[in-house]
């Protein structure tokens, strides 16, 4: 098992890729993800966990875990 | 037809109307607001749009949204859908429904749901311009 990681929109294209998998032993919380996406230098970038918006990124992630990294949402 | 939907199609404003009235015949004025593709965005001339969602979340925020407007607002049933397509200027994109017994929570709650979809709903859109493709950022 591992945490999915998706990457959306210009945050995918600025680190070159959609999705990946992590090993779920090698990450405890959600700041760690976005270091191991290299997404810290982000701005305003949002986190969900499982399809719910996630603003504390000491959020635990578990195994089976999916990740979402985005920019702020444009659409209407 | 679900009320809350994202698709790639086209939809039509008179289908959606009436799957609406059929929830109830006390409806007595319905509000719509319908997002269209402009040619001509922050200084650049746009020949298309290209949408791109994170699909199972946007499906769950919009339905979120659906039962919070019901809740909040005096309001009978509301129907939401979002095309996730490559669209060009004059196209449909999204279509907001509220039906109510009257007219102002109809209007209020039409207002709201735009407003709280372009905060909470995870859809991008990207500009294809003159200059190359380009992601809009959010404005209020």
């Amino acid at each position: 098992m591992s945490v999915r990681v998706l990457l959306f929109g210009a945050v995918a294209e600025r680190a070159g890729r959609r999705e990946f998998r992590l090993d779920a032993d090698a990450v405890a919380d959600v700041a760690d993800v976005v270091t191991a996406a290299g997404c810290r230098d982000e701005e305003a970038l949002l986190v969900a966990v499982n399809h719910d918006i996630v603003r504390d990124w000491r959020v635990r992630v578990h195994d089976g875990d999916e990740v979402a990294l985005m920019p702020p949402f444009s659409g209407g | 037809m679900d009320a809350v939907r994202v698709q790639e199609a086209d939809f039509s404003i008179e289908a959606e109307v009436t799957a609406l009235r059929q929830a109830s015949s006390r409806i007595g004025g319905i509000a719509t607001f319908l997002g269209c593709a402009r040619d001509f965005s922050e200084g650049r001339a746009v020949a298309a749009i290209t949408f791109e969602q994170y699909a199972p979340m946007a499906v769950k925020a919009l339905g979120a949204l659906r039962d919070e407007a019901l809740e909040r607002f005096d309001i009978i049933e509301t129907r939401i859908v979002h095309r996730v397509a490559r669209v060009t200027p004059g196209e449909q994109i999204v279509l907001i429904i509220v039906g109510a017994e009257h007219r102002a929570p109809a209007f209020e709650a039409c207002r709201w749901l735009i407003d709280e979809l372009k905060r909470r709903v995870p859809i991008w859109k990207r500009e294809d311009t003159p200059a190359g493709e380009r992601w809009v950022t959010p404005h209020p």
